[in-house]
């Protein structure tokens, strides 16, 4: 690792997370949740956060037991060579073509919110060069970019979000458990993959500078984020009620261009280019990630140089469906179908191993 | 180190910024013709409907008026299309820029097109449109909307997104014409469980008898105006069902919707009610909201009752019996409740008239009703379109006087005229 010669502290690590998971609210994640769980939508988000909770506070667990080893080391250690390598190449593929589908979908919002005219493999090319250069910096610099923007894109989200709740009616919240509470949960057992994230976050985890941060750091962002999320739902139900919202494909476009600053009617161009900044540091991330599990797999040091690789393949993948609005989001939908049950048992089954193992033998917290 | 980092941030932010500017959307302001309002009309010839563009000059009204200087204020085109989509490149035969929605604020539709059933088929066209913001307003209007356009020809207020922005914003002041945007359509068509209100306007003068009931219960083109002004009058609302025009209310019922509507704040009515003193005259008030009004379900076996608490605040300008209301405690107390009663029975009989006539409430009741189920479900089951017409609705005012006047001190007529 020869660009990482320093680590990250716990506000890079924070500020990762908080863009990097934070920045589902803006894409068409809310119709997915908005889907089953209609206007308690928000409800859902809070259950999501609770939910994740168990798995993520287990793999710290199992962490805690390994420290200094990622992701793909501690499932070796725990799986034997074969069965680790094997889930960490599953890991891979499903890990990338959630990239592929969420890149497709940011690249169709710029095409079809703002640069209409621009073709979308001209678009799909600069944001993947964008992150791929970003990426290839190493996680320092993405920490370090992230924490000196963090304040202007939170800031921003949180000017549209006032300015939302202020034309907006509370009395679309109700009937308050919407399709009814058995609906809401199902809605978040099946979209609890959305925070999975903080699954592919054990990549990283040797590189934070402490256990103890990494471990506040975790559980901060997943409080943190579950809150700005369900107040972005609340915030979409509130201005548009549930049925219309259900219907946006990317509510919180629609919302930055309906709402009104003072005299100030066309506000979209004053979110649009925070949104897009948080979107570069976003798949730069992820594209750093899925080289750290590649590299991890393929055993190559200087996993770096595979960035430039798997950003061209995402492209390519990127581009080729028809319909890309539609396609993505079923592509979409069904990827957090399949990795929810992933996410939700994969850790507590590192967990179980590890103790039988007798791993955490010489840990006296647990 | 430190200057490589520095470095790097800057290429990174140039980099951002340059893929901001993007080449292929980039156009000069002069370049594109702004539609402000598009007018939409029945074509004989189903499935196609007549497009009218107002297209604003941005040359004059601005300090620099170099070129544009002799140039009208507006252009407006009217052609026959498919829907106001593709009608942007047949507008394109006629006008020399590239026809831009950005800027667009208003949708005029005509009443006739409005309450063809196909209407709908036409207006969601613009959740389509990438540049159709859900913030424009929408306008009926009752003759052609090609019409209305062409005659609406303001005297001062030349630069017509000026016009239609200063004409709305205060006749949703004065609560004389809804709140009504695009979103707002959409919404209450998709929910199904109340009805939208759009802006009723016209250019037409309607003759009707002298002897109005009141200042405000009338609709657009009923108000006799006379000197040297616009001809175009907005007042009133289009009423729609389901997507589809069903029928209109006058001013007056307007601000009794928006009075009986917890998200719609009207802050300046100023109104006539009779004089509970003397017959012959009126009395000038002004009605304010200053509390929130309260909603109460009472589910009964088939028949519901619905009970709203309407709290006003009324403020007393003008006494045209003489009462002097200053030094008259008794006459004040009994004003409280001669309004009171009136106001309720004016309220009582519009509902009344929602249930009979439009078998629906154009005040979003439902959303405060909404609190009352647990779940969608319940709701939906309820049906509010279909059990508000048989509801037994109760409105109840309560009012609070504010002052009298900035006077409330008058001579004794008798004495005057000794």
């Amino acid at each position: 690792m020869r660009q990482d010669k320093g680590k990250i502290g716990i506000k890079e690590y924070f500020a990762i997370i908080s863009l990097t998971v934070g920045a589902k609210l803006s894409d068409d994640t809310p119709a997915i949740i908005y889907e089953n769980a209609k206007n308690a939508g928000w409800l859902a988000a809070l259950l999501i956060g609770i939910l994740s909770f168990f798995p993520i506070i287990l793999l710290i667990k199992v962490y805690s037991a390994h420290k200094g080893k990622n992701l793909h080391e501690i499932l070796l250690h725990l799986f034997g060579r074969f069965f680790g390598t094997l889930l960490s190449i599953c890991l891979l593929i499903g890990g990338t073509i959630a990239v592929i589908a969420d890149s497709g979908t940011y690249v169709d919002i710029i095409g079809s919110m703002y640069f209409t005219k621009t073709p979308a493999i001209i678009l799909y090319i600069i944001l993947m060069v964008i992150c791929a250069y970003g990426a290839k910096r190493g996680i320092e610099q993405i920490g370090a970019v992230s924490w000196l923007l963090l304040p202007y894109i939170k800031i921003t989200l949180f000017i549209a979000l006032i300015f939302t709740f202020k034309k907006g009616t509370l009395g679309y919240l109700f009937p308050f458990w919407g399709e009814g509470p058995l609906e809401v949960a199902k809605a978040s057992v099946k979209n609890v993959s959305i925070f999975v994230d903080f699954f592919y976050l054990a990549l990283i985890m040797p590189l934070i500078s402490s256990y103890k941060d990494m471990k506040k750091g975790t559980l901060i962002s997943l409080v943190f984020i579950t809150v700005e999320l369900s107040l972005a739902l609340v915030a979409y139900v509130v201005l548009f009620d549930y049925t219309t919202a259900e219907m946006l494909n990317y509510p919180f476009h629609e919302t930055i261009r309906f709402i009104q600053i003072g005299f100030l009617a066309n506000v979209e161009t004053l979110f649009f280019p925070f949104w897009l900044v948080a979107t570069l540091i976003r798949f730069s991330f992820y594209l750093y990630l899925i080289a750290t599990l590649l590299g991890g797999i393929l055993k190559i040091k200087e996993f770096e140089y595979l960035i430039p690789l798997i950003a061209t393949i995402i492209l390519l993948i990127g581009l080729s469906p028809d319909a890309p609005s539609i396609t993505l989001y079923t592509v979409r939908e069904k990827i957090l179908g399949l990795l929810s049950p992933a996410f939700m048992i994969l850790p507590p089954f590192m967990w179980i191993v590890a103790k039988i193992r007798g791993d955490f033998k010489n840990e006296t917290s647990l | 180190m430190k200057l490589r980092s520095k470095m790097m941030k800057v290429i990174f932010l140039t980099a951002v910024t340059l893929s901001l500017s993007g080449c292929w959307d980039h156009k000069e302001l002069d370049e594109k013709a702004y539609v402000i309002g598009i007018g939409l009309d029945k074509h004989k010839i189903e499935g196609k409907v007549k497009v009218t563009y107002l297209i604003a000059n941005p040359e004059v009204g601005s300090q620099q008026t170099a070129g544009g200087a002799n140039e009208p204020p507006q252009e407006i085109v009217t052609l026959v299309a498919d829907d106001f989509i593709s009608s942007r490149n047949t507008a394109n035969t006629i006008v020399a820029k590239e026809i831009s929605y950005d800027l667009l604020r208003v949708l005029i539709v005509s009443e006739e097109l409005a309450r063809d059933p196909d209407f709908i088929r036409i207006i969601y066209s613009a959740t389509k449109d990438r540049e159709i913001k859900r913030s424009a307003q929408f306008i009926v209007s009752r003759e052609n909307a090609a019409d209305f356009i062409k005659n609406n020809k303001p005297k001062i207020e030349t630069r017509p997104h000026k016009f239609l922005e200063l004409m709305i914003e205060r006749g949703q002041e004065t609560g004389m014409i809804p709140e009504a945007d695009l979103n707002g359509f959409f919404r209450v068509t998709e929910s199904d469980a109340d009805l939208y209100l759009a802006i009723y306007a016209t250019t037409e003068k309607i003759e009707k008898d002298e002897a109005q009931t009141t200042d405000d219960d009338l609709l657009a083109g009923e108000i006799q105006v006379e000197g040297t002004t616009n001809n175009a009058q907005f007042i009133g609302s289009a009423v729609f069902k389901e997507g589809q025009m069903i029928g209109r209310i006058t001013g007056e019922e307007t601000r009794i919707s928006s009075l009986l509507d917890n998200t719609w704040a009207t802050e300046d009515i100023l109104t006539a009610i009779k004089d509970p003193f003397d017959e012959r005259y009126k009395l000038s008030i002004r009605i304010s909201q200053k509390r929130e009004n309260k909603y109460k379900l009472i589910p009964e076996k088939g028949r519901p009752t619905i009970e709203i608490d309407v709290p006003l605040f009324i403020e007393v300008y003008s006494d045209p019996s003489m009462i002097n209301y200053a030094k008259n405690r008794e006459k004040v107390k009994e004003l409280k409740k001669s309004l009171t009663a009136a106001i309720e029975k004016n309220f009582t009989e519009f509902v009344s008239y929602t249930q009979q006539e439009l078998k629906g409430d154009t005040f979003d009741l439902s959303i405060p009703m909404r609190k009352e189920f647990a779940t969608l479900r319940e709701f939906r089951e309820f049906d509010w379109m279909k059990t508000y017409p048989d509801a037994k609705v109760k409105v109840n005012v309560s009012i609070r006087f504010g002052e009298f006047g900035r006077q409330s001190k008058l001579p004794k007529l008798e004495e005057v005229r000794d």
